[in-house]
């Protein structure tokens, strides 16, 4: 989206230098985190020292697995929680000392879907509206453009209540933007929504953040942060590993991925589902053991082959997944290697690294998927039997 | 505050949505707030809406006081003569007698599950939304009292009304009769009633607030509140009753809430617990009622408000 806040670092390490990325020059930062904790009364500690600092005007993800501590840390950034130690600023107001300041800057959008069941839609983002003073001759048109963003104008009169789950999210949205906040925390903004709904949303977003609106959201759909977000920060185990921007964090994963099916891997492990392959038809009895040797012996093979430079190799369900700076080129001197070692390629596949993998490689877990398991970047063509390339 | 509006127009937009034209691309902004009293004003609106949501919950508890107010007059009634006679005078009819006992029962049952609201805003997630708003937490919070308010203040006047009207029944004497003390006196009686529902719903809060239960809050609300209402001068003028009764009736806020109310209804001290004289007439009933009351509303609010700021620090756990 913007670029005008591109950082200058580009490694994919575990860094602390968050706070001093961006530029400074025009007035405070939108949030500014220095070192926080939170440490909750039975002694978790939920957050272990996080640094932020995002510009105004940025869209800037906020990444990590579950319980990594993003809600725990939002709810600090919005003046809900005090931290344990560190500071919390937005647009240079601390969260503590000047916590009605913070208030009128930012909307924020719980993960728990906040709605009042009794009122009706409209009454709910009425409500919302008002309580953070926006004008009344504004009121209704900004209440009725909401309405109609979030999909929701034709229930406008209906009782919340009567809501399905995703409707609700919907409306909570709306709750959230109503008043135009400058900060905008959108946590889990549109998990369990249908993909229409959530298209919607995620232009909105684009287009609040377009007109100057800084946007801080946690999410598990990693192609729209891919998409949208200007920085991603990586948060594990209440720690911030990385701060970059979606492309430096996936160059730093090493160089493009390159996905091979092995013959008697993915049906070793799936016996039955074996009809989409053609030469599977093997009578010697089939099983996990045998498909993590399979595996293993080509992991031995890729090693020795010495096709590319510095591989890292990983099991994937179907075979290995490659990654390395020259895959592209090296990927032939493998094939032959492979024939060599009576291991049978059905399937390959070169493309650029995902946020997945940015994810995979820096903290050792994938990200929750959830039922994003099916909009999951890159994974589309993995059963391709042509070797498609796909662009960067 | 010219730091921020040239913060936010740093990142200028530059290819918005077609459709949604100009309300976008506006610039986002700071909020203004509305100050404390279009806080409350919000707030009481958000709870009288609601309230009208729940059309036969706000009847049952209207109605429910005048089936109340009448059985007891007809049942109490036709053995309270003597008792009556010797503690405030054999003109006062039983159905004048009990009426200030059903205002201060009906406002109690309001005022006792007050403390709902607040845990249903705390399930729902409307708390914390509030709490994350400019809205002020005070203010947030008076805004539901004052809804609370609302809905006694009609509730007492609709039990008034009924009283009048079963006096008429019973023995012809017109509603000045029923409320000698006039328009002074209806005033008293809501002033004493809201007072009265103050602590009450204080009290209401903080069990929500330790219990942060529906259920746990209004079983609380329910057993503590209804026995409250037989160890005080509510049904039976306190000389006929057990001495144990009126030892518990004297630190009972039941008893200064009826004894303030009977005496703004019937103009005379009525007051038995506490033998003032200093005022004269009813005042010397009053006064005192009104000063228990501010000091039962004073440490019961002071509690609930400590919890409440408490909770808003917390509120995430």
């Amino acid at each position: 989206m913007q670029s005008q806040h591109a950082p200058s670092t580009s490694t994919g390490q575990p860094t602390d230098t968050a706070a001093s990325t961006g530029s400074n020059d025009g007035g405070p930062a939108a949030i500014r985190a220095e070192d926080v904790h939170v440490t909750y009364a039975d002694g978790t500690e939920a957050v272990s020292g996080v640094d932020l600092a995002v510009e105004p005007g940025e869209c800037f993800g906020f990444l990590g697995p579950n319980g990594a501590g993003k809600s725990t840390t939002i709810q600090t950034l919005v003046s809900l929680l005090h931290p344990t130690a560190g500071s919390v600023s937005v647009h240079g107001h601390d969260v503590v000392e000047d916590a009605q300041a913070v208030r009128e800057y930012v909307g924020y959008m719980p993960q728990e879907t906040s709605v009042d069941p009794e009122l009706t839609a409209r009454e709910n983002v009425r409500f919302a509206a008002r309580i953070h003073g926006v004008p009344a001759a504004e009121r209704e048109e900004r209440v009725e453009e909401l309405l109609d963003v979030v999909d929701l104008a034709d229930v406008a009169d209906d009782l919340a209540e009567t809501f399905s789950g995703g409707m609700a999210k919907r409306l909570d949205a709306a709750n959230a933007l109503v008043h135009r906040p400058p900060v905008v925390f959108l946590d889990e903004p549109t998990t369990g929504l249908d993909p229409e709904a959530r298209m919607e949303l995620w232009d909105y977003f684009e287009a609040i953040n377009d007109a100057g609106t800084t946007v801080f959201l946690t999410t598990q759909y990693l192609e729209e942060v891919d998409r949208l977000c200007d920085r991603i920060a990586l948060l594990q185990d209440g720690e911030v590993v990385a701060t970059d921007t979606p492309a430096s964090l996936k160059a730093a994963v090493g160089g493009d991925v390159l996905e091979v099916s092995l013959a008697g891997v993915d049906d070793a492990e799936h016996s039955g589902s074996t009809g989409k392959r053609g030469a599977t038809d093997r009578t010697d009895d089939p099983g996990p053991a045998r498909g993590t040797e399979l595996r293993d012996h080509a992991a031995s093979v890729v090693r020795s082959a010495n096709a590319f430079d510095d591989p890292t190799v990983e099991r994937t369900d179907e075979g290995l997944a490659i990654t390395a700076s020259d895959v592209r080129t090296g990927v032939m001197e493998l094939f032959v290697a492979f024939h060599d070692a009576g291991l049978t390629v059905t399937g390959v596949d070169v493309r650029s690294p995902t946020l997945d993998d940015v994810f995979l490689s820096l903290t050792g877990e994938a990200i929750d998927e959830g039922e994003t398991e099916t909009t999951a970047p890159g994974r589309e063509s993995r059963h391709g039997a042509d070797a498609e390339e796909v662009t960067r | 505050m010219s730091d921020d509006s040239a913060a936010a127009a740093s990142a200028g937009g530059t290819d918005a949505v077609e459709t949604r034209a100009a309300a976008i691309e506006a610039q986002p902004q700071r909020a203004q707030g509305t100050g404390a009293i279009g806080d409350i004003w919000i707030s009481v609106k958000r709870w009288l809406v609601k309230t009208s949501r729940n059309p036969f919950v706000t009847f049952t508890s209207l109605v429910q006081p005048v089936i109340f107010f009448v059985l007891m007059a007809e049942v109490f009634g036709a053995v309270a003569g003597g008792a009556l006679t010797n503690a405030v005078g054999a003109d006062v009819s039983y159905v004048t007698y009990l009426t200030p006992a059903i205002v201060v029962q009906s406002a109690l049952a309001a005022a006792s599950i007050s403390g709902i609201g607040l845990v249903i805003d705390m399930d729902s997630g409307m708390f914390e939304k509030t709490l994350a708003s400019p809205m002020g937490r005070g203010t947030m919070f008076l805004g539901k009292v004052f809804a609370e308010v609302v809905r006694i203040v009609v509730q007492t006047a609709i039990i008034l009304g009924c009283g009048a009207v079963l006096l008429y029944l019973e023995t012809g004497d017109g509603p000045g009769t029923f409320l000698e003390t006039g328009v002074a006196g209806f005033l008293g009686v809501l002033a004493i009633t809201i007072l009265f529902a103050g602590a009450f719903m204080s009290f209401s809060n903080i069990v929500a607030l330790v219990t942060r239960d529906k259920e746990a809050t209004i079983l609380i609300a329910n057993s503590l509140t209804f026995p409250l209402l037989f160890v005080s001068s509510a049904f039976l003028p306190l000389q006929v009753l057990p001495d144990w009764i009126n030892t518990v009736a004297t630190v009972n806020p039941i008893t200064y809430g009826v004894d303030g109310v009977r005496a703004a209804v019937l103009g005379e001290d009525v007051m038995t617990v506490i033998d003032v004289t200093a005022f004269g007439g009813a005042w010397n009933t009053i006064v005192p009622a009104i000063a228990v009351l501010v000091v039962f509303n004073v440490v019961l609010g002071a509690i609930a408000v400590r919890l409440l700021h408490r909770a808003s620090r917390a509120a995430v756990q």
